[in-house]
């Protein structure tokens, strides 16, 4: 297998900065003695509800001064027990539990979960359902990395991107909303297909979208490249190194910053990504910025892949789920007019359909990390067990060997440059 | 033509009136309409976003939706601060005592959006996790149905609390807003009501939560006279 | 085919498995296919490879006897030929009906861009397994939720408490088959327990000994006697 992997390396000196532009480095420490007094650490809670926590995360720090000693993250406080729940349902019926979990990226939830199903049932979807698919994950990577993006900045004390990226979400929830009838929980994919074929004009609105969004990602750029801010709360905060990375299982851009080139859409590729013409950026020093700079520049692959992906689905004309009656429910036409597809219709929605035994782990690239869905079926309409590999929950995990040794406002920065969504994390 | 040949009355040695020469320097209204109109356009939100809601609430916050034109757009992420909780998203059991204590944290005038089908009922998570509906753990002005609900239908739930502001009075406020501090931490609803409340229903085989309007006394606030 | 788990009897009582044959997955792949890493441990380890299963979408699955986890999965992950270096996940597996729980390991090596899945099978009786945080800090966490949703425990694990649920969940593990799906208390209890949590469940002894004692504050005036008429 001819696999290619361009790695984009994101380089800086810590003279000067990406593209030669000037960087503000951490104020040189200054050269007095400690004070000896008595002193004890103090513990200090944050959260869970909180701005900065991104969600109903909590964090217990022990501070030394302003210095974190040690952190203990706790989690759980939005345990919806999404896997408990999924035994009792249908395989179709799980789907609209997946775009309650990352809510900011369900699209590529909604996908992961079908796809690792369809692996195990043995599916092969047709060509317009596998592009439809690529471009609804793309989309919704923009659409993460958008939030992030400003949550990021937000962080950090910086509102106006914030606008700017959520004007361009806009975009994208009226795509969701004209294509699935929602803007978040979009429920788009059966086993065998999507819910239906796109609408008329929708694949031109993703287009437009793709030739809206490098404006606004460079209005960005310009605001926060050249902020000495912005740098300086950025550049060598939160450093894990490559290997650390790796052993404490970071994906995504969290592991790409610290210059390790993983991307299961190279490494492992699913739905031909590897025809496609992107390239994985790559950062070199492992903090905050790299992570950030990673994001950006995933954005703008993913834009690149967007525009191969529309190219292909003009030729792809076929339908868009697999003409199989045991699988996809027959057209209502059929369903109202013709008895054996009303039979089927009626046992397919009732009872569901039967996988057969078996199991199936299919990691995909979400906006986070890698999304990995394992399923296990006993031959039953209903799955034994349904598990999520969420990304962010094992970056997450890295958090207080990220921190240690760094103030407490450091600390907003480098959970807010790991990417984190508690719906995923707990579940 | 007519109405304007008459000069105004002048008031001699008057200082020039509220709205130009000649108009009256006071004037009157009821004190309640005064603090009700100064209360419901300058609501601080306190945004307690736990799961999906949170962020359709962000988006009413951001550019497009822009809650700052209803005098919202100051949030209070300090509940002492707030004036309305605005509870978006799935709440669990672990996360249960934590909303209690920002509740009581709330000083008094407060309302309470629950937004969401998750935050109201439970939504689709009838599961051993969650909390089935805010209303068994604190009092609830307004439910938002939805799952998410769009930005407009939060707005409108904000609207919707403003006209119940705009229905107080003061002569009631003791009664209204009064506090019991052995309520503090502990749930709203007893024992029995919390079982009527969080019992499956919508979707599930054994219904046993009414749809009609017999149960409505029941889940509405006890705190809630107002005319 | 009737499913004999619809209906929401079920939900009050756990579910039921669907399938009551044997359990041994559909070899979808050829089954000849053959994977480097399952001959290696094969040729190394023997009688410890207990099963190899090809299952869809080319995945391998090799089961080894849970005493000896550790040793193989340290093999696999420092072995140059193996070096599986990124541990996916770690999670657990409950078929109902009294069957032995799995312990699944998705591996991943970066290097050779080969992903293998180890199984050890758990008797109900003796839920204990080593733990690998040694190996990889990923399963720091992932065994801390197995442990708290399937009650398995992991032996030498350097944190083993609860992660999901509050620390003082008396309901049991929820992931298991017999834990039926709104919990065994009823909401009531459950919503009564959550809110009398006390200080210990938010903070461990050596940071509430940090924060020294709770503070009593003063009782409170009893508002709302002076109403106006």
């Amino acid at each position: 297998m001819a696999q290619k992997t361009v790695e984009l390396t994101l380089g800086r000196t810590p003279e000067m900065g990406v593209g030669g532009k000037p960087v503000m480095g951490p104020l040189a420490p200054i050269d007095m003695p400690e004070p000896d007094m008595e002193s004890e650490n103090m513990l200090v809670n944050i959260g869970p509800q909180h701005p900065a926590t991104h969600g109903v995360l909590r964090l217990v720090c022990e501070l030394d001064g302003e210095t974190v000693v040690k952190c203990t993250p706790h989690i759980g406080y939005l345990h919806s027990s999404f896997e408990k729940l999924g035994e009792y349902r249908t395989w179709n019926q799980i789907v609209p539990l997946t775009d309650r979990m990352d809510y900011l990226a369900p699209l590529i939830y909604n996908c992961a979960y079908i796809m690792s199903v369809e692996a195990m049932m043995g599916i092969e979807v047709t060509e317009r359902c596998k592009l439809t698919r690529v471009i609804m994950m793309e989309l919704d990577r923009i659409f993460g990395h958008l939030l992030w993006l400003g949550t990021f900045v937000m962080d950090l004390g910086a509102f106006t991107p914030f606008l700017y990226t959520f004007t361009e979400r806009e975009r994208i929830y009226r795509l969701h909303e004209a294509y699935t009838g929602a803007r978040i929980t979009t429920s788009a994919t059966r086993v065998g297909g999507m819910m239906s074929d796109m609408p008329e004009g929708w694949a031109q609105g993703v287009r437009d979208f793709c030739h809206g969004l490098p404006r606004t990602l460079e209005e960005c750029e310009t605001l926060l490249d050249n902020h000495g801010i912005f740098l300086s709360r950025c550049q060598g905060i939160g450093v894990i190194s490559g290997e650390d990375a790796l052993n404490y299982g970071l994906t995504g851009a969290n592991l790409r910053g610290s210059g390790v080139p993983y991307d299961v859409r190279k490494d492992q590729p699913y739905y031909d990504y590897e025809t496609y013409d992107f390239e994985i950026p790559v950062g070199e020093y492992g903090d905050s910025y790299d992570r950030y700079l990673c994001r950006m520049e995933e954005m703008k692959q993913s834009l690149r892949i967007l525009h191969q992906a529309l190219d292909r689905l003009e030729k792809a004309k076929g339908p868009m789920d697999v003409e199989d009656p045991r699988i996809t429910l027959p057209s209502k036409t059929d369903a109202m007019s013709d008895m054996e597809s009303m039979i089927h219709h009626f046992k397919l929605v009732t009872e569901g359909l039967h996988a057969p035994v078996g199991e199936s782990y299919f990691p995909v690239e979400a906006s986070k990390g890698e999304l990995g869905m394992y399923v296990v079926s006993d031959g039953g309409t209903k799955p034994v067990r349904w598990r999520v590999r969420p990304p962010s929950f094992v970056n997450l995990a890295a958090l207080p060997s990220m921190l240690e040794g760094h103030l407490l406002s450091d600390l907003i920065t480098i959970n807010a440059s790991i990417d984190i969504v508690l719906g995923e994390i707990d579940r | 033509m007519g109405l304007n040949d008459k000069a105004p009355p002048q008031i001699v040695g008057a200082s020039p009136g509220l709205l130009g020469e000649g108009t009256p320097a006071f004037f009157t209204s009821k004190l309640d309409f005064l603090v009700n109109w100064a209360r419901r356009n300058s609501l601080w939100p306190n945004p307690l976003g736990t799961a999906c809601c949170g962020i359709e609430m962000m988006a009413a916050f951001a550019s497009d939706y822009d809650l700052a034109r209803f005098g919202m757009e100051r949030m209070s992420f300090s509940p002492r601060q707030a004036d309305v909780l605005v509870c978006a998203g799935r709440v669990t059991y672990k996360f249960a005592p934590v909303l209690r204590r920002i509740w009581d944290q709330m000083t008094q005038p407060k309302w309470c959006i629950s937004m969401g089908a998750c935050a109201s009922t439970g939504g689709v998570f009838d599961v051993y996790s969650m909390v089935q509906g805010i209303d068994t753990i604190i009092p609830v002005d307004v439910y938002i149905p939805g799952c998410p609900p769009r930005p407009e239908a939060l707005i409108y739930a904000l609207m919707m609390v403003q006209e119940k502001i705009k229905q107080e009075s003061l002569d009631q406020h003791a009664i209204l807003r009064a506090e019991d501090p052995a309520a503090v931490a502990k749930p709203r609803a007893d024992e029995e009501e919390i079982g009527d409340l969080s019992g499956p229903f919508g979707n599930s085989t054994e219904q046993n939560r009414v749809s009609g309007l017999e149960r409505t006394d029941v889940i509405s606030r006890p705190g809630d006279r107002l005319p | 085919m009737a499913d004999e788990r619809s209906g929401f009897d079920a939900v009050v009582e756990g579910p039921k498995p669907s399938y009551q044959g044997e359990l041994s997955p559909v070899q979808v792949q050829s089954p000849g296919e053959v994977h480097e890493s399952v001959e290696a441990l094969r040729d190394l380890f023997g009688e410890a490879v207990l099963r190899h299963d090809v299952v869809a979408n080319g995945q391998h699955i090799v089961f080894v006897p849970p005493e000896r986890n550790l040793e193989i999965l340290t093999w696999l992950r420092d072995d140059p030929e193996q070096q599986y270096d990124l541990l996916r996940d770690v999670t657990a597996v409950d078929y109902g009906g009294g069957q032995p729980l799995q312990v699944v390991y998705q591996l991943f090596s970066f290097f050779h861009k080969n992903a293998l899945c180890v199984k050890c099978e758990l008797p109900l009786d003796d839920l204990e397994i080593e733990s690998v945080v040694s190996l990889w800090k990923a399963a720091n966490w992932l065994e801390r939720e197995v442990y708290d949703l399937f009650g398995i425990t992991f032996k030498n694990h350097p944190d083993l408490r609860r992660i999901l649920m509050p620390p003082d969940y008396a309901e049991g593990h929820p992931l298991r088959k017999d834990f039926p799906l709104r919990g065994r208390f009823s909401r009531a209890e459950q919503t009564r327990r959550a809110l009398s949590q006390d200080l210990d469940h938010y903070y461990f002894d050596a940071e509430i000994e940090r924060g020294g004692e709770p503070q009593e504050l003063p009782p409170v005036a009893k508002t709302g006697e002076e109403a106006p008429e």
